[in-house]
This record gives C-alpha cells, sequence and structure tokens, in this order.
C-alpha cells in the first residue's frame, strides 16, 4: 500500500496582535472512504499564456472519489496571477509563488474539469494529483 | 502589513521513486507584494449526525474578486467520515455545482478563494464530526452600522 502524506504549517506572528498564529496538520491521504492507500498520481510543469484557459484534470476517472490536487504558481511576477476554478466557475486566484491543495470529488465527470487562466501576464505553475481510482482511455480500434 | 507564511510538504511512495513536494510561501494581495493582514478568525465548529449544509464562509463579509485564502480542517480522526466542501450559495453535496471536493477525517485544504459566493459544507452524517477553518482576507466588508 503506497503511503502519502500531506503536512501543512500556517504561521504569522503579528496577525494577531498580542499571540503569535501556529497552526499544524498532516493527514496520511486515503482512497475514497476505505484505509488504503492511493494508487495514482501524475505530476508536472506548464505555462499558460495570459487570459488563456487550461485543463488541468481529464473527465475521466472515479465520480464523487477521494482525489486530491496541489498547484503552485511558480511565476515570479508579483503582477501575474493564475485565477482557478471548477469547470466555468471560477473560484480564486493563485498569486505568483503561492500553492493550493485541495480535495477533489470529480463530482460529475464532465463537468468538474479544474481550470487555471492566467492574469496579467504568462504564468508557469508546477502541480501533483493524487488519485483514489481512475480510468484510462481506452485505446482506439 | 502582516506577515503570513505557510508550507506544504507532500512525500509519497506512490511511484517507484520517493516523491517529496516541499514549499513555502507568503500570502499575499492580489496581483501584489504586500501580505494579507486581516482575518476572520480561527473558527471550529461541531456537527452532529444530520446532512444538512452550512455556510462556513459568508462572502458578503470579503471584498469581492480578491485573493483570499481558506484553510480547512477535518479533526475527526476517523477516516470513514467527511464533510462535501462547496463554492455555493447554501449547498454542498455529491454533485452541488460547484462542490470542490470530500474532506475525510484528519484532511485539511488550504486554497485562494476570490470572495464571490460562500465556502458552503455538509457532513456525510454517519457520526459527529468537528471542522476548524480560516480565512486570511484580502479585504473584509465592515459591516454595516
Amino acid at each position: 500500500m503506497a503511503t502519502t502524506t500531506a503536512t501543512v504549517s500556517i504561521s504569522s506572528g503579528d496577525l494577531n496582535p498580542g499571540s503569535s498564529l501556529s497552526i499544524n496538520a498532516s493527514s496520511q491521504l486515503m482512497k475514497t472512504g476505505l484505509t488504503t492507500g492511493l494508487e495514482l498520481m501524475e505530476m508536472g510543469n506548464h505555462s499558460i499564456a495570459t487570459s488563456t484557459e487550461f485543463n488541468l484534470s481529464s473527465a475521466l476517472g472515479e465520480v464523487n472519489g477521494a482525489h486530491y490536487v496541489y498547484i503552485c504558481n511558480t511565476t515570479t511576477n508579483d503582477e501575474y496571477y493564475i485565477e482557478w476554478g471548477l469547470h466555468d466557475t471560477m473560484i480564486g486566484n493563485l498569486n505568483s509563488g503561492q500553492w493550493m491543495f485541495i480535495p477533489w470529488n470529480n463530482a460529475v465527470a464532465t463537468d468538474s474539469e479544474i481550470e487555471l487562466e492566467a492574469k496579467n501576464g504568462t504564468c508557469t505553475f508546477e502541480y501533483a494529483i493524487f488519485k483514489s481510482a481512475w480510468t484510462l482511455p481506452t485505446a482506439a480500434a | 502589513m502582516a506577515t503570513i507564511n505557510a508550507s506544504i510538504s507532500l512525500s509519497s511512495d506512490i511511484m517507484s521513486y520517493p516523491i517529496s513536494i516541499n514549499k513555502s510561501m507568503s500570502m499575499k494581495k492580489l496581483a501584489s507584494c504586500h501580505g494579507l493582514d486581516e482575518t476572520t478568525g480561527l473558527r471550529t465548529k461541531k456537527f452532529g449526525t444530520v446532512t444538512t449544509a452550512a455556510v462556513i464562509v459568508e462572502h458578503d463579509e470579503l471584498t469581492d474578486d480578491k485573493a483570499h485564502m481558506v484553510y480547512i480542517r477535518n479533526t475527526t480522526s476517523s477516516k470513514a467520515g467527511y464533510f462535501y466542501v462547496a463554492y455555493n450559495s447554501g449547498a454542498a453535496a455529491a454533485t452541488t455545482t460547484e462542490v470542490i471536493g470530500k474532506l475525510y477525517g484528519g484532511d485539511w485544504m488550504l486554497f485562494p478563494y476570490n470572495g464571490n459566493t460562500n465556502i458552503t459544507v455538509a457532513s456525510d452524517g454517519a457520526a459527529e464530526q468537528t471542522l476548524e477553518y480560516m480565512v486570511f482576507a484580502d479585504g473584509i466588508v465592515t459591516a454595516a452600522g
């Protein structure tokens, strides 16, 4: 069984005056509703031209499952950012140098793609997707 | 301006060679070098054995179209239970538009959020579960008097 672990630390000494913030959490990522480890992953780097949409995930795979997505905007220009969303709904703005980590359930196979769009300039990003189970494309006849 | 740092460590032996991703960041305002300096505070909420959806982040408390960051953790120890987490005004279920994912016991998430729609959660209802969550805000709307 594969062991995949995700750990986060968030800290600030001056967000709350008089008390420092320190959040630490770690989780072993498992298959959907089970105690066995994830079995598939993909990772890579891409760049997106300004105002261009990029579809990070395919529609294939276990619907409503336990998948996990890491994305980091590796762009160094502070003014460039990546808008991210699901299907056609944009959810947030990932600044340069920032990362995000979410569970992704692939709710509806054809409508749950993770979409990224570069703003203000060409953005580069790295990503990793950990999958509970996945259907590979059938070979063309 | 406050300084809020966050780091992630992902490790896995899912491939034939070890995967190790380590990244740190400073949370910043949209398209800016200036750090986030507001928060709605760290909150903890217990959910009983009901599946009714609940809004944990009200978008009208935050400035629209910004670079807020949302941290959510299911502090329950059992991996059997989960919350649906959705970018939706008041619903979170398997096929809700737009459900982001299922946050199982012990799992956490940290993601950028534009503040345009609520963040809503719904427990699977099988057992009592607890969420902790916090918004690092790129602008909080002043409450009307």
